[in-house]
Parts: C-alpha cells; structure tokens; sequence
C-alpha cells in the first residue's frame, strides 16, 4: 500500500483558544505503516493536534485529510467511522462496564443492529455480541489482559487500565491510530511489553501516531518524529536527526551542561 | 503483565461475583413467583394497590433509565406517562380500541413525545436539564384540562375494556401490569449487554470518547431521552388501565416528583426487585400509613430518610460485617 496515497495529513492548522494561539499553521503528514512520534514540553499544543485531527476541535485554519479526503466539517464520531481513533491523555473507560464491554465498544462502529435487538433476543442481536466479544477477547489477549477480561475498571491498576484503553482502540481495526501518552502509568516491564505490542501493530495500511514523554520508548520504536514547541514544529526527522538537532536538546531534551 | 494478574486474585473475585448473580437470579425468581401467586391469597383492594404498585413501578424504571445511561434527573416523567395514560383511556372510552393495540401505541407515543423533548434540549445537563423537565411537570394538568373535549377534564376517563373478555377484571388489571413490568425489565436486561447499551453507558460517562468511537453524544442524549419517555408512557398505560380511570390529579408535579424519589428509594435499580422496592413506596407505603391521619407526610418523611440512608449504608456496613468474619 502506497504511504502517501493513505497518509493523514493535515495543511497550515492553526487553533487559537481567545486571544492565545494554541497551533500556528502546522504542516504535518503522518504515513501509513510508519510509527510517527510527536513530542514537546507540556503545552506545545500535542493534545490540541490530536483534538483537530479527531474533530474534537475545530481548527480555525487548516485542512486535515485522510487518504485524499477531506475530513473538514466530519464530526469525531463521523471520522470513527472512516477507521480514525484514539486512545486518551487521561484513561476514559466506562466505571460501569466490564474491560472486556469496555473493548467491544471499539469494535461497536463496525455493527449495525436495530433497537428491537437491543431489546429482545433476536439472533442478529445475539450474533453481533457474540462476534463482538470475540474480538473484544482478542485483543485483550494481545496485550495480555485476558485474565481481567470479567474486572471492573475500578479493580486495576493504572497501568492495566492504560492496555485496555490500546485495546479498545486497536479492536476495530483501525486506519488511523492516535495514542496519547500510552505509557503514562506503566512501569518499566509494562512500557517494553507496550512497545513490543505497538511495533507488532505496525503495518502496510495503518497511521500510527504516538504522543509521548517517555523518550526511551519515542526513539525505539518510532519512524519519524515531530518536536512541537509553542504550536509550532521546530523539528521533524528520524529518531537520529531529532536527537541530535540542536533546537530540540535546547527546548526539550536538555543540554550537556544541564 | 500476568504476574500483575496473579497478584489481583481475580478469579476469586469473579467467584464472589457469579455467587452474588445466582443468588440474585434466584431472589428475582422468587418475588416474580410470589408475585404472580398473590391474587389467589390477598383480598380485591390489595389486588388493586398491588397492580398500581407494578405500574408505578414501572414509571420509577423510566427515571431510574435516565439516570443510569444518561447520567440526568427528570422531575417532569408525568408528562410522558400522561400520554401513555391518555393514549390507553382515549382510544377506549372514544373508539374502544383495547389494550393489546393501545399500549403499544402509548409505547410509540411515549417514545416520540421523550424524543421531541430530547432534540431541543440535547445541549442541557445537570440542573438546567431537570428545570426543563419540570416545565413539563407543570404543563401536564393545564394542557389535560384544556382538551377536555378528548381528556374529559377534571372528571377524567374511565377504563373499562377487558384485555381477555371473560376473565375478572381485577385479575386483568393487575396481571396486565405485572406482564408489562417483567417485559420492561426483561428489556432493560438485555439493553444492559447490547452494542446500543454498551455505547450508551460509555457516552454518559465519557462523551468525548464514545464521540471518538462512533457515538455521536446528541444521538446518545435522544435514545436515552426516548427510551425513557417510551417506558414512563408504558407506566402511564398501566396506571390508566390498573387504577381504572385517568384524570388529571394523577400527573401533578408532585407525582412527577415521588416518580423521581421512587427511583432514588431504588438506587436507579432496573431490575425487577428494585423497580418493586420504589414502586411500592410511591404506593404501598402510603397506604400503610394512611390510618396515621396528619401524620402522614411526617412519617413517609421518616421512612423515606430510613430507606435511602439504609441504600446508602447497608452495602457498606454488609461490607465490613464480611470482612470482620473473615478476619474472625
């Protein structure tokens, strides 16, 4: 599959909150079968691009696109549907359901039962859940979650939590995945199973985009990287480059003498 | 990963669950046992109240829906079970239609009616939301009186057309009640583990993410709002066919209000006896106490306060009696 024809690629976004602007006319393309990685100090504007790429925000310049389409105007649930999804700066599972309900909503998108199933046990209803769960199970037993599949979210760790919401998001299959932050909480063993579990994701036709702070895991298993900074990139190249270009040690990373 | 898993000790914990589901399966079992042998051992007025007690409880599954999936309070549901109760007593004192064909409708109705509400109010939540549902608490009893041409006004409409010719009306009346609050909690369950119920639960917790997982918040807002009118107008349906007329004074304010407490005296329960338990003390209870005179209200006051603080605390006390015995 062609990486460019399938990339998502977003053209002079700017995002302004009042008077203070948050994005200023960002460039950016992230291409399928690569891992792209997207860092920056807190407040460099990292959740506010994953916001305009989802539809959560609105940008008040830019085009975003995916695959050649225009996304402009498609609401978050709208963008769900053409396969883009994300996983959360702060965990976002339903208290009220099991892990493994939890991860069948990933897969929800992908189904179309009407209401009366909803309600009775028709077979189509039945049908839909079952294969629901089955996929559910799936990925929880990718990650190695399926022992907690009958938890609540309340009875896990943060870390755990964490893996569900990557399962819930990886599920459907998706075309383009944004993880925020997927390692915030994890230890260390749990941040190199998340890493093996993410590069075993990579593939021809998906977008994968990392907002992360742990720079261990950005530079093992990302393609590319974006250093933002003040809603603008002051970098982007491959793992290499970006560690060794002078503004990003300054701004983020950190000098020698520091 | 699975070391972390050993150490949680979930399979005890999912034993501890499976026993709690059985044992509850087996209590719900009971009651509905209980329930449908009660005719044959308690006098006609009990029947009666008995059959008013299944409608409203039926009413307090609507609020406690809205609740539950969305995360809202409604202290205005008299107006969707005021269209459930009309729906049944119009089209059989003027066209006698029976029930088989008027309840769904009423359903349909009630259905519509939450729907219609929902759409200009979606972006409401919170307080604004349940000042807006009073509006319609308050509206019921002026529009009723006001189409007393087709409500009869004041003087109401009186229910009379067998469900099954030829078998004791009084029995209809409250075995119709009873069917259709096993169906809607029988629903309700199933609801509970269906992709719409799933999505839903997610939406009212985290709208951000089931809008980021295909679950349009609006859309969430508008099913729950039209479910809820749809079982508050199945309530209203029953209590026009259970309590055998329909007028006005059955869908005040504080009718709507007492729906609302109904469902807090159940802890939003949806299940069968949750939905009894508020149910029965929008209906039971008063009676109980109506030899009390003046008193009344002071001592549905005190039991109200007994029941929500024993809700509130009896898990938590049965919690640590549990530990205690272990520790033992």
């Amino acid at each position: 599959m062609d990486v460019l024809t399938n990339a998502l690629t977003g053209q002079g976004i700017s995002l302004s909150f009042g008077g203070i602007k948050v994005l200023k006319g960002l460039d950016v393309s992230f291409r399928a079968g690569e891992i792209t990685g997207l860092i920056g100090p807190n407040g460099a504007g990292k959740t506010s691009l994953f916001n305009c790429l989802t539809g959560a925000y609105s940008p008040q310049e830019g085009q975003i696109a995916f695959a050649g389409q225009s996304l402009d105007g498609l609401s978050p649930a709208a963008r769900a549907s053409k396969g883009i999804v994300r996983s959360f700066q702060h965990v976002a599972l339903s208290p009220d359901l099991t892990v493994l309900e939890n991860v069948m909503i990933g897969v929800a998108r992908n189904h179309d039962t009407g209401w009366l199933n909803a309600f009775l046990p028709l077979p189509r209803g039945c049908a839909e859940r079952a294969e629901m769960e089955r996929a559910a199970m799936g990925a929880l037993a990718d990650l190695g979650l399926a022992d907690a599949a009958h938890s609540l979210p309340d009875a896990l760790p943060p870390g755990m939590l964490r893996l569900v919401e990557i399962a819930r998001a990886i599920v459907g299959k998706p075309d383009v995945l944004l993880l925020d932050e997927p390692a915030a909480g994890l230890n260390n063993s749990e941040t190199r199973d998340l890493m093996q579990t993410l590069q075993k994701l990579r593939s021809g036709g998906l977008v994968m985009v990392v907002v992360e702070h742990d720079m261990d895991l950005v530079m093992s298993i990302c393609d590319r990287i974006y250093v933002l900074n003040f809603g603008e990139f002051v970098a982007c190249g491959a793992p290499d480059e970006v560690r060794r270009d002078p503004d990003v040690i300054r701004i983020y990373l950190g000098s020698d003498d520091d | 990963m699975s070391d972390q898993n050993a150490t949680l000790g979930l399979s005890s914990v999912d034993r501890s669950g499976l026993r709690g589901m059985v044992s509850a399966r087996v209590g719900t079992w009971l009651l509905i046992a209980i329930a449908l042998c009660l005719p044959m051992v308690v006098g006609g007025s009990w029947v009666f109240a008995l059959g008013v007690c299944f409608a409203n409880a039926i009413g307090v599954l609507s609020v406690s829906v809205l609740v539950r999936y969305g995360g809202e309070v409604s202290i205005g549901h008299t107006f969707f079970s005021a269209v459930g109760a009309y729906t049944v007593a119009i089209l059989d004192t003027r066209y006698g239609i029976p029930l088989w064909f008027s309840v769904p409708l009423a359903l349909a109705f009630g259905v519509v009616a939450g729907i219609l509400f929902a759409w200009p109010s979606r972006r409401l939540s919170g307080i604004y939301l349940a000042v807006s549902t009073l509006a319609l608490a308050l509206a019921v009893p002026e529009i009723i009186n006001n189409a007393d041409s087709l409500t009869g006004g004041y003087e109401g409409l009186y229910v009379s057309k067998p469900l099954v010719p030829g078998v004791k009306m009084s029995l209809q009346r409250y075995y119709a009640a009873l069917a259709v609050l096993l169906a809607v909690t029988y629903g309700l369950s199933r609801l509970r583990h269906s992709r719409q119920g799933l999505t839903l639960l997610l939406a009212k917790s985290h709208p951000a993410a089931a809008d980021a997982f295909g679950t349009r918040r609006v859309w969430a807002r508008i099913a729950v709002m039209g479910i809820s009118g749809g079982i508050a107008a199945l309530c209203g349906a029953m209590l026009a066919f259970a309590g055998s007329t329909v007028s006005p004074s059955g869908f005040t304010f504080w009718a709507a209000i007492f729906l609302l407490v109904g469902s807090v005296v159940s802890v939003y329960g949806l299940t069968f006896p949750r939905a009894l338990i508020g149910g029965a003390f929008l209906t039971l209870i008063p009676q109980f106490l109506s030899a009390s005179g003046a008193w009344i209200p002071v001592l549905y006051g005190v039991a109200l306060l007994g029941v929500i603080l024993a809700g509130h605390y009896l898990p938590q006390l049965t919690q640590a009696m549990g530990r205690r015995k272990g520790g033992a």
